[in-house]
């Protein structure tokens, strides 16, 4: 399947992933989208040391973790540099606080190629100072954006 | 029933009806002269002492009740009425007359003794179901967050076996087969995104997915049309209608359209009296001119959970195209 990409601008992406196959699979989507993949965590103090060297555009955050459900965590972390757009990937979306965690949004698991490109354009374009309208499917915002 | 001297010091009795004597257990000389506070004791509530005392100051009458004690120390609830009475010069006496509502007390303790211990039962119950009920809710969301991370692994593999194999039937086979857990995928992530997880919504369901294979598709070429309406199904009913119409189109779009020529599948899906018809249509080149195709998984699929959902289909042409009609009846309608 041919996924079109041109209007999208890339990306430099962390994933923080703990499930190999996923992450690997992850990996090649974004690849295909034309995204830069600047690292892949599986553990909370990986993810956070990877966030300090690289500096992502955007990091995509699984809660549970090597280390157990330290993605909430990771995620705070990360959205305190304000250079990092957090969003969270995750088939537990009920363990995400009120907050956030100063993350964007969430793609819910199992989520499909169509929902990740959706999600990293919509991000994209809220880096680019635009607000488009309402979230793509199989993405939901956090309160408040 | 006593009377007391009002202008005497002290307000002391003056006079007691043998009834007064035999219940405070008191002889008459033992009574007489002295102040009614003789049968307060340790029990004795000090505002309603006070509320009487207040009464007697304003000469007016009142109804009380105090816990008051015989000669032999045994306490007993007195309802006393004190009436003041008078002469020409004011209030001469007071008037008293009591009734003893011990009994009446008695039931009074014992049965908030039991209502607070059945209160204690309750909530004692009540903390154990919730218990048990926070614990089976987490189960369910642990159990939840493993079947959607399994299906995000299955096709995830699937996915990345396709990637490394070379062009042809086999690399098609396995992105064919991880659409088909995308489809499943869809249903299980929107089943349980909302509070009620015993209904599914077809026409959400089937707009996402549309979506999903639209987007895939070469857009100057292929077209998606929908018409699918709000229709709550069972959520038993959830995947197989899924796999149904990923199926049903999936197939319209590969065999409809393989000598690479444009078109249009319609889907359309409506409630009606005893349950729902879907309909999808394409504008290709018709059954009889596409390709045999002796596996034809696809097609059979279809058939399989239409007769698991008790349904119907039918594969007809259309002018051009073809178009298949099923009928899947809905529990509980007539």
């Amino acid at each position: 399947m041919e996924i079109e990409h041109a209007a999208a601008p890339a990306l430099r992406i962390l994933v923080v992933e703990d499930e190999a196959l996923i992450a690997l699979e992850l990996e090649c989507l974004l690849a295909e989208l034309g995204h830069a993949i600047v690292g892949v965590a599986a553990s909370s103090t990986e993810a956070v040391a990877l966030g300090r060297a690289t500096a992502p555009d955007v990091a995509l955050v699984d809660i549970h973790l090597v280390d157990g459900p330290t993605g909430v965590e990771v995620a705070r972390t990360l959205a305190a540099d304000p250079r990092t757009s957090v969003v969270f990937m995750t088939a537990n979306a009920k363990r995400i606080p009120g907050d956030f965690a100063g993350a964007i949004g969430v793609i819910a698991k199992p989520y499909s190629e169509r929902a990740v490109e959706g999600a990293l354009a919509y991000v994209a374009a809220c880096r680019t100072g635009q607000r488009p309208q309402g979230a793509p499917d199989g993405f939901r915002l956090a309160p408040g954006l | 029933m006593i009377v007391t001297d009002a202008r005497a010091p002290d307000n002391p009795i003056t006079w007691a009806n043998d009834a007064f004597v035999a219940h405070t257990g008191y002889g008459l000389p033992e009574l007489l002269g002295r102040n009614c506070r003789m049968l307060q004791g340790p029990g004795t509530d000090a505002a309603e002492i006070a509320r009487i005392g207040a009464a007697l100051a304003a000469e007016e009458p009142i109804s009380a009740e105090l816990l008051n004690y015989r000669k032999d120390g045994t306490p007993f609830w007195n309802a006393m009425t004190i009436t003041p009475v008078r002469d020409a010069d004011g209030v001469a006496y007071f008037y008293a007359a009591q009734a003893d509502m011990s009994h009446t007390h008695q039931l009074e303790l014992a049965m908030r003794g039991t209502n607070d211990e059945l209160e204690r039962q309750v909530a004692a119950r009540t903390t154990a179901l919730s218990a048990a009920l926070e614990q089976k809710t987490a189960l369910l969301h642990e159990v939840d967050h493993r079947v959607k991370n399994n299906l995000q692994v299955i096709s995830s593999l699937m996915l990345l076996k396709a990637r490394r194999t070379p062009e042809g039937e086999a690399r098609d086979a396995l992105q064919g087969m991880a659409e088909r857990i995308g489809a499943l995928s869809t249903a299980h992530r929107m089943l349980y995104a909302e509070g009620d997880c015993t209904h599914f919504d077809l026409g959400e369901f089937a707009t996402e997915l549309l979506s999903d294979i639209n987007a895939g598709l070469d857009a100057d070429r292929l077209r998606i049309e929908a018409q699918v309406e709000p229709i709550a199904v069972a959520a038993a009913m959830a995947a197989p209608l899924a796999l149904l119409i990923h199926e049903l189109t999936a197939n319209a779009l590969h065999h409809a359209f393989h000598d690479g020529r444009s078109g249009t599948v319609s889907i359309t899906a409506q409630r009606h009296a005893d349950g729902i018809r879907l309909t999808v249509r394409d504008d290709g080149v018709g059954l009889e001119a596409a390709p045999p195709n002796p596996a034809g998984f696809g097609r059979n699929l279809a058939e399989m959970v239409v007769r698991q959902l008790r349904g119907r289909i039918a594969w007809a042409a259309a002018t051009p195209g073809t178009r298949v009609e099923i009928d899947i009846p809905l529990r509980g309608s007539a």
